[in-house]
C-alpha cells in the first residue's frame, strides 16, 4: 500500500499518561481510504488509547505520544488540537456516547455542524439528509437527549459526529452495552455511512465477531501492542482468533468453566 | 387592615425589588458555572473593578457616562480576555478545584488592580435615578416604592431576556449549552473551548459591570461591593447553579423572603436578621432539593 491511498498512518507510537503510565508500547496500523477498519481487543488493551491518539484528545487526559508517528490524509497530526483536527475531516465519537442530556436530539444533531460555517437552511438540508440515516432519531427529535434509550443515545453521536461532514471517523465501542439486535442495526448505519458517504471508519471494539464481519480489516492488540493483523475474512477464521476471541475451539464451543475444568484435570495428572 | 396590608405589600414590592439586583450578581456566577463547572469567587471582585473603573472614567478624566460605560465594558471584556488567556488555558486539564482555587486569586488581583488605578476612598455613583419612592406610584397605589429599585428590576429582566435569546437561538449558545453538558464531547465534535470561555467571561464582566452600576448607585462604589457580591450565594443555591431563571427567581425570593423577615420577624430576634435570613433558608434548599429550584437536575436513566 502507498501512504497516499491510506488515509491514515500509525507508525510505532508509544503513548504515556502522567509521563509515567505507559499504555501503548508499539502499535502502528493503517486505515486505508473509504475501508473501515476495526481494532479489537480486551478492556484496557489501548484501543480507546490507540483512538484518542489519533483525534488529539489525549492531551485533555494528561496522555502524550512519547514515539513514533501518525500521519492523516498525508500531514502529522502532532501540533493539531481536537476543534483543528474536526476542521481536517477526522471526528472522534466518544466512548460513552456522551450525548448532551439537557439539549434535545436534535439541538444536539445540530452541535456536530459548529465547526462548519452554514447557514440556517444548510443546516436544515444536511439535518434530512441525516435523518435519512437515522430514521428514529427523527421522530425523537424534540426529546431530551438524556431520555432516550442507549440506542438512541449511540444513533446521536454518530448523527452528530456526521454533521461536522467527516472523512474519518473514529468509533470508540458504539455497541457497548447494547442489545444484539441494536448492535447489528448500529453496525448497517456505520456499513451505509461508509458506503454512501464514503467515509473511512477506524473502530474500537471487544464484540469481535460483529466488528470483523462489518469490517475490512483487522487488528488485535493486547497490553499496548498489536499482537496480530489481517482482512477480516482472515482474521475470522485465524484459529488463534476464534479460540482466544470467539470462544469457539476445534472442538466447539468452549468457554471459561470448561477451560478450568481442563486446567485442573491436568493438574491431578501431575499430581 | 387595610394599611397593614398595604405595608405588606410595600415591604414585598420593595424586597422583590431589591432581590433583583442579586439576581443580577448572581447571573454572572451562572454564566461561568455554566461553561467551566466553577464558582467564580472572582464575580464580587468583577463588580468592584468594573464599575470603579466606570466611576473612574467619569470623575477623573471627565469622559460622559456613556462613553465611560461603554469603555467599562469594553475594559471587561478585555479582562475576560485575559483570564481565559492566562488563567484558564493554562489549567485547561486541571480538576475543577485548581480552577476554583484560581478564580479566589484572580479576585484578589483584581480588587488589587482597581484600588491601584483608582484610590481606596469610596466614590459616589450618580446616574441620575433617585434611591426615593416615585411620587407617582405613591400617589396612586400608595404604595413607597424607590427608583432605583424599579430601574434594576427592569435592567434585569432586560439581561435575563437578552441572555435567554443568546443561549437558547444562537449558535454560540448552543456552544455553550454543550460545552456545560459536555465539554469533553463538545471539543470532540469540534465547539472550541476557548471561544466559550471567552464568551461567558466577557458576558460575566458586563453582567457585572451592570450589577455593580446599581448597587454603587446606592451604597457607593467601595470595597464592600465585593463581599456584597457573596450575597449571590443563598441566591444560587436556591435557584440553581447553573441556571438563568433560577437566579433571578432564586434573587427575588431572598429579597422578598429577607424584607418580610425582617420586619415582621426580626423585632423578636433584635433586628437586623436580613444579613443571615438568607443564609438558613439555603441550608434548607441544601438538605432539601440540592440542585436548587431551576437547576439541572441530574438526570439518571433508569
Amino acid at each position: 500500500m502507498s501512504t497516499s491511498t491510506n488515509i491514515l498512518d500509525i507508525k510505532n507510537i508509544e503513548v504515556t499518561y502522567d509521563n509515567v503510565i505507559l499504555a501503548l508500547h508499539d502499535v502502528s496500523l493503517k486505515v486505508p481510504k473509504g475501508k473501515v477498519v476495526a481494532l479489537l481487543g480486551a478492556n484496557g488493551a489501548g484501543k480507546s488509547t490507540t483512538l484518542k491518539a489519533v483525534s488529539t484528545m489525549l492531551a485533555s487526559e494528561r496522555g502524550k505520544v512519547t514515539k513514533g508517528t501518525i500521519e492523516y490524509d498525508g500531514t502529522s497530526i502532532e501540533k493539531q488540537n481536537p476543534s483543528q483536527m474536526v476542521g481536517l475531516g477526522m471526528v472522534q465519537v466518544l466512548e460513552g456516547r456522551r450525548c448532551f442530556g439537557h439539549l434535545t436530539v436534535e439541538e444536539n444533531i445540530i452541535a456536530g455542524a459548529y465547526s462548519r460555517k452554514l447557514s440556517k437552511g444548510d443546516i436544515n438540508q444536511e439535518l434530512e439528509k441525516i435523518y435519512t440515516y437515522f430514521i428514529r432519531l427523527k421522530e425523537r427529535r424534540k426529546s431530551q437527549a438524556a431520555f432516550t434509550s442507549g440506542g438512541e443515545q449511540q444513533m446521536i453521536a454518530v448523527a452528530r459526529a456526521m454533521m461536522a461532514k467527516p472523512k474519518m471517523l473514529l468509533l470508540d465501542e458504539p455497541t457497548m452495552g447494547l442489545a444484539p439486535q441494536l448492535v447489528a442495526e448500529i453496525f448497517n448505519i456505520v456499513k451505509e455511512l461508509n458506503q454512501k458517504e464514503g467515509v473511512s471508519i477506524l473502530l474500537a471494539e471487544q464484540n469481535t465477531n460483529v466488528a470483523l464481519k462489518n469490517s475490512d480489516y483487522g487488528y488485535i492488540i493486547e497490553t499496548g501492542r498489536v499482537m496480530l493483523d489481517g482482512t477480516a475474512q482472515s482474521l475470522l477464521s485465524n484459529d488463534q482468533v476464534k479460540e482466544l476471541y470467539l470462544g469457539i475451539s476445534k472442538k466447539g464451543r468452549k468457554n471459561f468453566r470448561d477451560v478450568l475444568k481442563e486446567e485442573s484435570l491436568t493438574k491431578k495428572k501431575i499430581n | 387592615m387595610v394599611d397593614e396590608l398595604l405595608f405588606f405589600m410595600e415591604v414585598l414590592v420593595g424586597g422583590l425589588l431589591a432581590g433583583t439586583m442579586y439576581s443580577l450578581v448572581a447571573l454572572g456566577f451562572v454564566l461561568i458555572f455554566k461553561a467551566s463547572a466553577t464558582f467564580n469567587f472572582s464575580q464580587g471582585a468583577m463588580v468592584f473593578f468594573s464599575v470603579l473603573a466606570f466611576v473612574g472614567f467619569m470623575q477623573d478624566f471627565n469622559i460622559p457616562f456613556v462613553l465611560a460605560f461603554i469603555l467599562a465594558a469594553l475594559l471587561m471584556v478585555v479582562v475576560g480576555l485575559c483570564t481565559e488567556r492566562f488563567v484558564l488555558r493554562p489549567l485547561m486539564n486541571a480538576s475543577e478545584d485548581t480552577v476554583l482555587m484560581a478564580t479566589i486569586g484572580l479576585g484578589y488581583v483584581l480588587e488589587g488592580l482597581a484600588q491601584a488605578a483608582w484610590g481606596v476612598e469610596v466614590r459616589r455613583l450618580d446616574l441620575g435615578i433617585g434611591d426615593f419612592p416615585v411620587p407617582w406610584i405613591a400617589d396612586n397605589l400608595k404604595l413607597f416604592i424607590s427608583a432605583l429599585d424599579i430601574t434594576a428590576g427592569l435592567v434585569a429582566a432586560i439581561m435575563i431576556i437578552g441572555l435567554f435569546l443568546l443561549f437558547k437561538y444562537t449558535k454560540i449558545g448552543l456552544g455553550l449549552r454543550a460545552v456545560a453538558d459536555d465539554a469533553g464531547a463538545a471539543s470532540s465534535i469540534g465547539i472550541p473551548l476557548k471561544h466559550i470561555m471567552l464568551l461567558v467571561w466577557s458576558a460575566a464582566g458586563v453582567v457585572a459591570l451592570v450589577a455593580g452600576c446599581m448597587w454603587g448607585a446606592r451604597a457607593g462604589v467601595q470595597f464592600a461591593l465585593v463581599d456584597l457580591a457573596l450575597k449571590a450565594l443563598p441566591v444560587l443555591i436556591i435557584g440553581g447553579f447553573s441556571s438563568i431563571p433560577g437566579a433571578i427567581i432564586g434573587g427575588l425570593i431572598i429579597g422578598a423572603v429577607e424584607k418580610v423577615l425582617e420586619v415582621y420577624i426580626g423585632p423578636f430576634f433584635g433586628g437586623a436578621i436580613e444579613g443571615w435570613a438568607p443564609y438558613v433558608l439555603a441550608i434548607f434548599f441544601l438538605l432539601y432539593r440540592p440542585e436548587g429550584l431551576f437547576g439541572e437536575k441530574i438526570i439518571r436513566r433508569v
